[in-house]
């Protein structure tokens, strides 16, 4: 469809962020309303969270006396990772764009560590319990979960030849033989469970939850306040649609994509695009509703799945699967 | 650009839809064997068993269809009717009689189980997968996967020390040799393959019998109570 002015690559690029940055946070309302729904709630409204946030930025940031510099350069930091991620990967077009072929998924990966990281370190450094808690089982955490996202790489880049999801997605476009060789499945449920633990969702995390104790990712923003925990939260919506991003348009649904740079193709992949986040969305908080949350020495088992998983794709695709 | 990508795609080449979903059926079969690793429950190890023998009904179905071979049809029926219907429903009868509910115990972690069952499977996939066995009706890689189901049942046989487990490590055994059997000779006389499944039925009477006398014995389905001496 070539509908409109045709915008250069570059505009496009400015879009795919755009599009992550604006629509994010409607898109956690969005899912938080579906989940009420099941659990027989009104729920808040679609756009609770862009509220939320302007309310936050309008508060004062409070630092706990311990906390240096590092504690608000982190969101900060964290933001400009995720600000960073949707440039690599195809938010909107399935042909590559000029900053596209920058990084690869080990180096998306890389960035998202880097925030997750960073996060980290701020929770560290304020001397809370709960926060320090919560920032050491998120390094932990997500140390065990490196395997599985090495090893669906290493299936990607053993189907396509190059680490580049852009080429895996376009591998899954080329025929249905693509989307149905065991390697595709098992590489696209092991990272459907890496974007399970990397959401907070059940069965690793209560996504919504108030207990402590409970917490992983959750714990560590507990000390920030105002901007700051504005920045955090937004981040971690932006970090959620990323992984979306992922999972929809590189493993699982690569269609729908604009395959030209006229304004009106790319308005409808933005359109089609939210769709599937949307549906993959209720997927999620479909599993929210259907089973419990692990405890937490039993997280391991999840994660031992998931390399299972993991481990088979690039087994099978070395005799052939 | 965009050239540079279809150029690099495939490295592995891509199997036909037929053989990615004969393989895809049989990676779910492998699968169902590790969950049955982990599962806390012998009721839930026994349901995975009827799962995964219905999946093997469903790939011989699947390659009758697809290879136009009708004796395959009769071997899913039986499949489809004895083990994933009457073995397990028989299976769960024995169980309620004995009122046992958890999985005894487990020498190893569930986790550490898992690692060791990757490890087999990766051995037997590369080992057997790479045999030089071509067959007509299922790739080559069918079989690797089929030799793993076997390994991997054999440490659930092994590593987990209750009569249940290892009543349905043997009976999913089964299963991985049946689905050897899809992918060497799927033309294998009907006959054969008929006295594959006396065969379970016997193991099913042998493993009941033990189960009984074991639990009136014990009381229990582990069987580390079979270490101590009655003096």
């Amino acid at each position: 469809m070539a509908v409109g002015p045709v915008l250069s690559e570059p505009v496009i690029q400015v879009f795919q962020d755009l599009t992550i940055v604006v629509f994010a946070p409607g898109v956690s309302g969005a899912i938080a309303k579906i989940e009420a729904r099941f659990q027989g709630r009104r729920g808040p409204r679609v756009a609770q969270p862009y509220y939320n946030l302007a309310k936050l930025f309008r508060k004062e940031t409070l630092v706990p006396e311990d906390a240096s510099w590092v504690f608000l350069a982190a969101p900060v930091a964290a933001f400009a990772c995720y600000l960073t991620v949707p440039l690599l990967i195809p938010v909107l077009t399935n042909f590559g764009l000029p900053l596209g072929y920058m990084g690869d998924i080990l180096g998306g990966g890389f960035i998202l560590a880097l925030a997750g990281f960073s996060i980290a370190i701020a929770a560290a450094e304020t001397n809370a319990p709960y926060a320090q808690l919560g920032s050491s089982r998120a390094m932990t955490f997500s140390a065990l979960i490196e395997p599985t996202i090495l090893f669906v790489t290493f299936a990607v880049a053993l189907i396509t030849a190059t680490d580049l999801p852009y080429a895996e997605a376009a591998a899954n476009r080329t025929s249905l033989a693509a989307v149905l060789r065991p390697a595709h499945l098992l590489a696209a449920v092991a990272f459907f469970l890496v974007v399970l633990n990397d959401t907070g969702r059940i069965p690793v995390e209560t996504h919504s939850g108030t207990l402590e104790f409970g917490m992983i990712d959750e714990a560590r923003t507990l000390e920030h306040s105002g901007p700051a925990l504005a920045l955090l939260q937004w981040g971690s919506n932006m970090k959620q649609l990323i992984l979306y991003v992922i999972l929809i348009n590189v493993f699982i649904a690569p269609w729908g994509l604009s395959g030209s740079r006229a304004l009106g193709s790319v308005a409808l992949a933005i359109v089609v695009f939210l769709a599937k986040a949307l549906a993959v969305g209720f997927v999620f908080t479909l599993i929210d509703n259907s089973f419990s949350k692990l405890r937490l020495f039993k997280i391991t088992e999840f994660m031992a799945g998931a390399f299972l998983l993991a481990v088979l794709a690039v087994l099978v695709l070395f005799v052939g699967g | 650009m965009n050239a540079v990508l279809v150029a690099a795609t495939s490295t592995v080449a891509v199997p036909s839809t037929f053989d990615g979903v004969a393989e895809s059926l049989t990676v779910v079969i492998l699968l169902s064997e590790f969950a049955m690793l982990r599962a806390p429950l012998s009721r839930s190890q026994i349901r995975l068993y009827s799962f995964q023998s219905l999946v093997v009904s469903i790939l011989a179905a699947y390659i009758a269809a697809a290879k136009g071979l009708p004796d395959l049809y009769a071997i899913a029926a039986l499949s489809l009717s004895l083990k994933a219907v009457v073995v397990p429903v028989v299976v769960l009868r024995l169980l309620r009689d004995a009122r046992v509910e958890l999985v005894a115990s487990n020498r190893a972690s569930v986790t550490s189980m898992t690692l060791m069952a990757i490890a087999l499977a990766v051995f037997a996939i590369f080992v057997i997968g790479g045999l030089p066995v071509h067959s007509s009706s299922l790739p080559t890689t069918a079989f690797g996967l089929s030799a793993a189901v076997v390994l991997v049942s054999f440490v659930l046989v092994a590593l987990r020390s209750d009569v249940v487990s290892q009543a349905v490590g043997f009976f999913s055994l089964e299963n991985g040799v049946s689905v050897a059997s899809l992918v060497v000779a799927s033309g294998l006389p009907l006959i054969v393959e008929v006295a594959f499944f006396f065969d379970l039925l016997v193991a099913v009477v042998v493993f009941g019998v033990l189960m009984r006398v074991h639990h009136n014995r014990t009381d229990t389905l582990s069987t580390e109570a079979l270490d101590q001496l009655k003096g």
